[in-house]
């Protein structure tokens, strides 16, 4: 597979795992680099990686996967999920490590991008609950 | 170089940390050893948009995933349980999330109240002053009052926010009728001792940038070395050696260059925690010790105790806020924690309510490993999901069993070619029934607290936190590898003060309880001197 084919048909892969879906885009365009660099540093995951779109090319019965309707798209990925679980679940794990980072996402989930420190969040002070009923039961330890 | 410190420690974690500057203010003269570095805090994945992702890499609790220089391998693969452990000044506190129960007085007599494994040779009593002079050290927020202890000296702090999450969850434990209390956590709300508040940014378990985290490179070391304590880091003990007379002399190790050194002392002390120290112990062979330092008996690397855990996770309709504050405080539940045969069991557990899932860990499933669904639909199930749970861990006391064990791999190897530890463990029946009313409890509090769907994990894999029970204190020399004072049965100017001295293990996070007892064990130490 030529590395423009195999970067083509992980992104439509991808665009499966983490479709366009209320307002939140699809993993393909976005979380492609992360996952082919993630990839790139461990022989380990190239190799499972190399394996999943291989099963996937040949779950399509030479057909263009990305040409597939979505139902039969899934209909393959579920195929090879089942024949290489160890391997596809290594990419859906990574699919949603790199998707889960962006900060465009993350905005979308409703918190602050970026680093957590200095920024920290801030906890709205209050009374803590009445701890009356815990204490009124008396000593819970054994005395040894 | 052959130099000559007063006394030698192995490891600058929890307990190497504390020995070295209560012997330091006594004027003992002191030099550690620590295979890690100084870990920076601007080096924290806290300063990075991408921190989350550090999690799984190089800030992974898990030696053989994280695979950093200062790292050892570790055989794990006869354990249903992976042992956790960071290798750096500050040891496993760096990545700690700082939960800080004691043991509670019966933990030390359960052969005399339940008729299993053994007592102590020391009790609560003996150990409470000791509690308190290391909460000072090491800054606790909490709230005295507990009636699941005796009483408490004053709290340095505030306890850490329950915020939205816990207060969800308390509501849970009052509809029941069970035990809760704010966690003892060694997090500061308020500025201490020189140290700051925390600002609740959250992932305690990557490090803390502010120092708010009590890991003692920002306690008990920078007091320590004030007083004169000497410190070389990227330091590897190779093993121990004895002089003529059977007494430990010292230790060969290896250098930041890797060169092989040799140390002298007047007595050496292992903290290396509860894999690392028998590692050494066993890896130092002489025709004295054929089979080990210390291990004329055969028992150095036994009754290997973790904690087994298992997570229930519950999922609220509402926001729950837990992205925000210490991941890993917020509320303990010992509604289970002393025996009840009638269970199934005996011992108990304890309940320790996490915080939330961040937004990567909330599509992986955390703990739990449950990730959410892809394909259509992987929206609405991630949002069902994201900021709507909460997890409650429960950990069970985990009797000491011979065949729980670490003995040396015979192929596997560190870095400097020193045979790396190999673990072998089988969760005991007892561990298992426990586990499992546990899950049912920890199901009917999160039910309780309004909880619409529920997620088990009933034994998890990466839990390895607490390592115990491998070098076991006790008074028969035929039962045990150190005397009651920390000292080697064997060699009487060896000591070991981490987790692995414990006879037994307790139902709650074990480090508050470590400490202690290596203060006490150092107290012993100045005592003698003197």
């Amino acid at each position: 597979m030529s590395v423009a084919g195999r970067r083509d048909l992980l992104a439509a892969v991808l665009d499966v795992l983490i479709p366009a879906e209320a307002g939140f885009p699809a993993a393909g365009a976005i979380v492609l680099d992360h996952v082919l660099s993630r990839a790139a540093a461990s022989t380990e995951l190239d190799a499972l990686l190399a394996g999943v779109l291989r099963a996937v090319a040949e779950a399509a019965r030479g057909g263009d996967f990305s040409a597939l309707a979505v139902d039969e798209r899934e209909a393959v990925l579920r195929e090879v999920e089942r024949a290489h679980p160890d391997a596809f679940d290594a990419l859906v794990g990574h699919t949603y490590a790199g998707y889960y980072s962006r900060p465009d996402v993350v905005t979308r989930l409703g918190l602050t991008p970026g680093p957590v420190h200095p920024r920290g969040h801030r906890i709205a002070p209050a009374e803590l609950p009445d701890l009356t009923r815990v204490t009124s039961r008396g000593p819970l330890y054994r005395r040894a | 170089m052959v130099d000559s410190g007063d006394v030698l420690i192995v490891g600058a974690g929890a307990s190497g940390a504390a020995v070295a500057w209560r012997l330091a203010s006594a004027g003992i003269g002191v030099l550690c050893l620590e295979q890690g570095d100084w870990v920076d805090a601007r080096s924290y994945p806290h300063w990075q948009a991408d921190w989350e992702l550090h999690r799984a890499a190089n800030w992974s609790p898990e030696p053989n995933v994280r695979r950093l220089a200062q790292d050892y391998p570790i055989n794990d693969t006869g354990s249903p349980i992976a042992p956790l452990m960071y290798n750096a000044v500050g040891g496993s506190t760096i990545h700690w999330s700082a939960h800080f129960p004691r043991f509670r007085p019966s933990d030390f007599r359960v052969r005399s109240l339940d008729d299993v494994a053994d007592d102590w040779p020391i009790d609560y009593a003996t150990l409470e002053p000791y509690f308190d002079l290391n909460d000072r050290m090491m800054g606790v927020a909490g709230v005295v009052g507990d009636p699941a202890y005796p009483p408490k000296s004053p709290r340095q702090t505030p306890p850490i926010p329950l915020d939205t999450l816990g207060a969800t969850i308390a509501r849970g434990f009052d509809r029941l009728g069970w035990h809760w209390w704010p966690s003892d956590s060694a997090i500061l709300t308020r500025d201490y001792d020189g140290r700051r508040a925390c600002i609740n940014c959250g992932p305690c378990d990557l490090g803390c940038p502010t120092g708010a985290k009590a890991s003692t490179d920002v306690t008990y070391w920078p007091k320590a070395l004030a007083l004169g304590a000497r410190l070389e880091t990227r330091a590897r003990v190779r093993e121990i050696t004895l002089g003529p007379d059977g007494l430990a002399d010292g230790v060969l190790y290896h250098d930041r260059d890797g060169r092989l050194r040799e140390r002298k002392a007047r007595a050496v002390v292992l903290a290396a925690n509860g894999i690392g120290t028998p590692r050494l112990l066993l890896n130092s062979r002489s025709s004295r010790f054929p089979h080990g330092l210390g291990n004329r008996e055969g028992l150095v690397g036994r009754h290997l105790m973790f904690h087994p855990y298992a997570m229930v996770r519950g999922e609220f309709a509402e926001p729950l806020g837990g992205h925000r504050g210490p991941i890993g405080c917020a509320i303990v539940g010992q509604e289970f924690y002393e025996t009840d045969r009638s269970r199934g069991f005996v011992r108990g557990y304890s309940f320790q309510v996490a915080r939330g899932l961040s937004p990567i860990s909330s599509a992986n499933g955390g703990l739990n490993g449950d990730r959410v669904p892809w394909g259509r639909g992987h929206r609405h199930a991630y949002d069902q999901r994201f900021d709507r749970t909460l997890t409650v861990a429960i950990i069970g006391e985990d009797l000491p069993e011979a065949h729980n064990r670490v003995d040396l791999d015979p192929e596997l190897a560190d870095a400097h070619g020193i045979p790396a530890p190999r673990v072998t463990y089988t969760l005991s029946e007892n561990s298992r029934r426990m586990l499992a009313h546990g899950v049912d409890r920890a199901r009917e509090v999160l039910e309780a607290a309004g909880a619409r769907a529920v997620a088990v994990n009933p034994l998890l894999r990466a839990g390895g936190w607490h390592l115990m029970g491998t070098a076991r204190m006790g008074t028969d020399p035929r039962r045990s590898v150190i005397d009651p004072e920390g000292r080697c049965h064997d060699v009487p100017n060896l000591y070991v003060v981490d987790g692995s001295v414990m006879p037994t293990c307790g139902g709650v996070n074990p480090t508050s309880t470590i400490q202690a007892v290596a203060l006490y064990i150092a107290d012993g130490m100045i005592r003698r001197r003197a």
